[in-house]
C-alpha cells in the first residue's frame, strides 16, 4: 500500500479544536522512528517553535505536537491530535482508518529493516479491520 | 469477588478477597488465600493474578498461604499514565515493598514472564526469607533475546513507537488476541479466560505496560535493563535456592530447548524442566497439573531443608 499521507502547512485553527487521538511516550525507542520525525518535520530547525501537520487519506488534517525531556534526544514523545470543528464529535471510525495510514507513512518513512508489509500482516495477524480494508 | 462489570463466568472463577497495599506510591492489588509457608505467584504481561486462578485451591488445600499480588499496571492495581513511571527496577521494588509488608519467610515464588526479573531480583536479595523458587518461561540474563523477540513481524512491530499506543492500546491487541494465541487450547481459553484479561484493561490508557514491558527487553548493550539481567544472570548461578523449572511444551516465545535449558544449566540442582501442555501462558492450558508438580516439590526433602508441610 503506498501511503497517502502528506505533510501540509498549518491550517486555520479559528472555529476548530484540537483533539487527541494518539500519544506515544517514547518515540526513540528505535532511534530511527525519531530520525524520521527529525527529517520529516525538520525538527533539528524548528525545535519546539510549531506544530507539524500532515493531511490523512479522508483529507482531514492531523497535528503532530513533539515533546522535549531534559537529558534526552528531542523529540522524545509525540501527541497525534485532529484537527476538528469545534464542537463536533470525531468520527472513531474515520480517525481510526486514518491512524493506520499515518502509521503506513510512518513505517514507510523509516524504512530500513521497517515494512508497510510487516505493519500489514502485524495488523492482519491481530485482526484489524483497517488492516483487512488494504 | 470481581465487580458486576466482569462476566458471571470470570466472576466465579475468581471468588478470592481483594486486598490492596500502598508500595511506592501505587495501590496494588493482591490476593491472600489461605495459611501455612506462602507460595507467591507471580505474573507478566499483559496477564494479572486471575492466570493463577486454577493454582490458589489446590495450594491452599495443601496447607499453603498463597500470595497473588498483580503488577502495577495490570489487573486490579493502579495503571500510572506515563511510559516513564514504569522501568524494571520499579516493579521489582514494587515486590519488594509488598512482601516486606507481609513480612513473608520462607516464600516460594513462582515466576513467569516479567514475574521472573520481578521475582528474582527479590529472590536473589532475600535469600533468607526465600524457600524455593519455581521457574516458568521466562528469562534472567541479558543476551541472547529469544528469536522471537528480534523479530519485527510481529514482535518489535507490534510495540514500535505509535504503533504500540495504536495496536495495544487502542485496540488491546496484546490481552485479547495475543494471549489467545499464546495458549494450546483456544476455543476454551476463548470461551473461560479471555474476558478477563480484556475486562481489567477496558480503555486505551490503561493498557500502557502492555507496550511498555516488551521494550525493556534487552536487544542490545544499549538495552536499559542489560546491567540488571547481568546481576540477574550472575547471581542467579551462584543461588543454591532449590529450584523447579516447568515449561510449556509448545512454548513458542521462550523455546523451552533454549530457555529452560539455559535455567537448567545456571541452576543444576534445580528438579526438570518438566514439560506440560502450554504455549507461554502454560498456566491456562496446564495449571492444576503444575500445581500438583509444586506441591510434590515442596514435600520433597531438599538438602539442608526439611520438607514440609
Amino acid at each position: 500500500m503506498s501511503a497517502p499521507v502528506c505533510v501540509v502547512e498549518p491550517p486555520e485553527l479559528v472555529g476548530k479544536r484540537i483533539a487527541a487521538v494518539l500519544m506515544e511516550d517514547r518515540i526513540g525507542h528505535y532511534p530511527e522512528f525519531r530520525a524520521f520525525f527529525e527529517r520529516t518535520f525538520e525538527l533539528a530547525h524548528i525545535k519546539l517553535s510549531r506544530p507539524g501537520y500532515v493531511a490523512a487519506p479522508s483529507g482531514a488534517i492531523y497535528q503532530f505536537v513533539f515533546i522535549g525531556r531534559s537529558g534526552l534526544p528531542f523529540p522524545d514523545g509525540v501527541e497525534i491530535n485532529a484537527v476538528v470543528d469545534a464542537l463536533e464529535p470525531l468520527d472513531d471510525a474515520r480517525v481510526d482508518t486514518d491512524l493506520w495510514a499515518i502509521l503506513h507513512w510512518m513505517i514507510s518513512g523509516v524504512g530500513g529493516s521497517w515494512s508497510a508489509q510487516d505493519l500489514d500482516a502485524t495488523g492482519r495477524l491481530y485482526r484489524l479491520a483497517a488492516a483487512k480494508e488494504n | 469477588m470481581l465487580s458486576p462489570a466482569f462476566p458471571a463466568h470470570i466472576r466465579d472463577q475468581w471468588p478470592f478477597a481483594p486486598r490492596f497495599a500502598r508500595v511506592n506510591g501505587w495501590r496494588m492489588h493482591y490476593v491472600d488465600e489461605g495459611s501455612g509457608d506462602p507460595i507467591v505467584l507471580l505474573h507478566g504481561n499483559p496477564a494479572w493474578g486471575f492466570l493463577y486462578r486454577d493454582f490458589i485451591p489446590p495450594l491452599v488445600r495443601a496447607g499453603y498461604r498463597v500470595v497473588v499480588p498483580d503488577m502495577i499496571g495490570f489487573g486490579l492495581s493502579e495503571k500510572p499514565a506515563r511510559e516513564q513511571a514504569h522501568t524494571l527496577d520499579g516493579h521489582s521494588a514494587n515486590l519488594i515493598a509488598l512482601l516486606r509488608q507481609l513480612n513473608l519467610n520462607g516464600v516460594t515464588l513462582v515466576c513467569h514472564d516479567w514475574g521472573g526479573p520481578t521475582g528474582l531480583s527479590y529472590a536473589l536479595t532475600h535469600q533468607d526469607r526465600v524457600r524455593a523458587l519455581v521457574i516458568m518461561s521466562t528469562w534472567a540474563w541479558p543476551s541472547p533475546p529469544s528469536e522471537f523477540h528480534t523479530r519485527i513481524f510481529p514482535w518489535r512491530m507490534m510495540h514500535a513507537p505509535l504503533v504500540g499506543p495504536y495496536l495495544l492500546g487502542k485496540h488491546n491487541a496484546l490481552a485479547g488476541r495475543g494471549m489467545y494465541l499464546s495458549v494450546v487450547d483456544r476455543d476454551r481459553f476463548r470461551q473461560r479466560a479471555q474476558a478477563a484479561y480484556e475486562a481489567v484493561l477496558p480503555d486505551p490508557a490503561t493498557r500502557l505496560l502492555t507496550w511498555t514491558w516488551p521494550r525493556w527487553i534487552p536487544l542490545d548493550a544499549h538495552a536499559r535493563a542489560w546491567q540488571r539481567f547481568e546481576w540477574l544472570e550472575q547471581e542467579l548461578s551462584r543461588c543454591t535456592l532449590p529450584a523447579l523449572i516447568v515449561w510449556g511444551r509448545e512454548d513458542d516465545v521462550f523455546d523451552p530447548t533454549v530457555f529452560a535449558a539455559r535455567f537448567k544449566r545456571l541452576l543444576p540442582h534445580a528438579q526438570g524442566p518438566h514439560l506440560v501442555t502450554g504455549r507461554h501462558f502454560l498456566q491456562e492450558d496446564s495449571g492444576p497439573e503444575i500445581a500438583a508438580r509444586i506441591i510434590e516439590f515442596l514435600r520433597a526433602p531438599h538438602p539442608g531443608r526439611a520438607p514440609t508441610p
